[in-house]
């Protein structure tokens, strides 16, 4: 077999192999735009015959799409500014340094990243409506989804900062910058890339997040869109193609980040897990 | 004063001060509400005592409570069969992807990136999607199963007790494949490609080669893997929320989700806290087999 041809055999099986990967969410897309007798017919066709591009714009209005997902934006993007300034300095710090110190510190760190959200919301709901926090819910969210994704963010930032050269930091230094103006003009700019994509993997994340604004956020103005999809999908729901459509306006706007950033994301996540 | 501040500008306090802002705030959003935590477990917790830290210390007795419940050893056992099944089926498919990939063709990387697009969808819209496909009379799985002659009859995935809790596992596994996948491929590719030419050379064929070469050389990198697998499969919590919330009758329940069943929907806050940390015991078990496995790479 000659190497030409061998390439396309492994292409064309790769392509199946991520199209029956990708196919939850080609279904998805299918049945959002299916007419309710198409959605429940036997057996399911594949494509739509007869596509109903309005139900988005009934779902939008219906549910309220809009101001769900408008909380969504709001939670992950308090959340990402809380990360951003506190974490980069501190993987900052973990990258310049090597002693003992930074040993325990990044220990504790990794540690902190495994706790299940599951299980520290009990005694962050309690503690927090003891402070009273729970009457900013949205604020009371960012907070402990902050808590939550630090520690990723601190890892994959640490790598960032590690692969800057610290000559270029000391030389700033010699000539007549204090530690502040080098890191900031020296080292931050540097690194700027790698903190964009963290920031951008940590909102994709802290956008989806349930359990802490299901639990914690009971007034439905400031429910995000994970809660609102999971209030839309009662026990015996039948409207399938309206929920779909629910989760296609949820999905698309990160799914078009993922494939712009794809390669970034991708280095980024591995370069976190491993490294 | 005018020392601490070129201290803070240009020495010394610059770390300190960039460092110790994180870790104050780490310690009192997840270090604190962690021996809260603890604390609570030994209390008699309630709606009324809620608002004060007076609450009536109880000893073990929310933990002898915990064990005499009917449901809590089948919901520990669905906990251990969904942590395993997963991670089963996640590393082996992923396993499987990866080596496929590693042959390497033109476009090769990018259709991998492609997988991670599971990784990064909400998990509410996974498990949306996989409720819907799971769905017993007009599921496409139960179509599709029905077409290739694997069952004669629709499989009630959510409300068949025998079935719910392999319902959240399928779509468990969907997700995390793309993860197991992504950093086995990384493993492979830091190989070195002398070992295999010299293994041909020496006439060892492609499963020799497997078995000799890259499973020794990965062996690093599957253990950290598999710690991080029991990690994420133990936080998974959205997939149950949204395909069969823990029923019918616990029959899909697990620990991390009773858990919050406990606080949140039968508001037995003590009983909550209990669960928890048996179980953040666990996966802080988990989590340090994950960093002893990869801390010579953590301290680089």
């Amino acid at each position: 077999m000659s190497f030409a041809l061998r390439d396309k055999v492994m292409l064309l099986v790769a392509v199946l192999l991520a199209a029956i990967y990708l196919f939850p969410l080609y279904w998805m897309y299918v049945t959002a735009i299916k007419t309710g007798s198409a959605m429940f017919a036997s057996p399911p066709s594949f494509w739509p015959s007869d596509p109903q591009w309005g139900i988005y714009g009934f779902v939008w209005e219906s549910r309220n799409v809009g101001r769900y997902l408008w909380n969504s934006l709001v939670i992950a993007s308090g959340a990402v500014s809380l990360i951003v300034v506190l974490g980069t300095g501190c993987a900052y710090v973990l990258a310049r340094y090597r002693n003992v110190w930074v040993d325990i510190g990044l220990f504790l760190i990794l540690m902190l990243q495994v706790l299940p959200a599951s299980l520290m919301i009990t005694p962050i709901f309690v503690g927090f409506s003891q402070l009273g926090l729970l009457d900013y819910p949205r604020f009371a969210v960012i907070l402990s989804i902050a808590a939550k994704s630090m520690p990723f963010f601190v890892v994959l930032v640490r790598a960032t900062f590690m692969s800057v050269p610290m000559e270029l930091e000391e030389a700033a230094l010699v000539d007549g910058n204090s530690r502040f103006g080098a890191f900031f003009h020296i080292v931050l700019p540097l690194a700027r890339n790698g903190i964009l994509v963290s920031a951008i993997l940590i909102f994709m994340q802290a956008f989806g997040e349930f359990v802490y604004s299901k639990s914690m956020i009971q007034a439905i103005e400031y429910q995000p869109a994970s809660v609102g999809l999971n209030s839309f999908m009662g026990p015996n729901t039948n409207e399938w193609n309206n929920i779909m459509a629910y989760a296609a306006m949820y999905v698309t706007p990160i799914l078009a980040i993922f494939v712009l950033l794809q390669r970034r994301i991708v280095s980024g996540l591995t370069s976190g897990a491993l490294k | 004063m005018r020392k601490l501040l070129l201290s803070v500008s240009d020495g010394r306090g610059f770390d300190i001060g960039l460092v110790s802002v994180p870790l104050a705030f780490l310690f009192a959003m997840a270090g604190l509400p962690l021996i809260y935590n603890i604390v609570m477990s030994f209390q008699e917790v309630d709606m009324f005592s809620l608002g004060t830290f007076a609450r009536p210390f109880v000893g073990f007795k929310n933990y002898i409570t915990l064990f005499s419940l009917p449901e809590t050893w089948p919901i520990l056992r669905n906990t251990a069969v969904f942590v395993i099944a997963s991670i089963a089926g996640q590393f082996t498919i992923g396993f499987a992807l990866a080596l496929f990939f590693w042959t390497g063709f033109p476009g090769s990387s990018w259709l991998r990136g492609l997988f991670l697009v599971s990784w990064v969808m909400p998990g509410l819209v996974v498990g949306a999607i996989w409720n819907w496909i799971l769905s017993g009379d007009f599921g496409v799985l139960n179509y599709i199963l029905r077409e290739v002659g694997l069952v004669s009859g629709n499989i009630f995935w959510r409300s068949d007790p025998d079935f719910s809790l392999w319902a959240v596992v399928i779509a468990n596994i969907w997700l995390g494949i793309s993860f197991n996948m992504i950093l086995l491929s990384v493993g492979l590719s830091a190989i070195s490609q002398d070992l295999y030419e010299a293994a041909e050379l020496d006439g060892a064929n492609v499963v020799q080669r497997f078995f000799t070469i890259t499973l020794p050389m990965m062996r690093s990198t599957i253990g950290a893997i598999i710690a991080l697998g029991l990690i994420f499969t133990l936080q998974q919590f959205d997939l149950f929320a949204a395909i069969t919330a823990g029923g019918p009758n616990n029959s899909s329940n697990v620990a991390q989700y009773w858990a919050w069943d406990m606080s949140f929907r039968q508001y037995d806050f003590a009983q909550g806290a209990t669960i928890s940390v048996i179980m953040i015991v666990f996966v802080m078990i988990a989590s340090v087999v994950y960093v002893r496995s990869t801390r010579h790479e953590v301290r680089g």
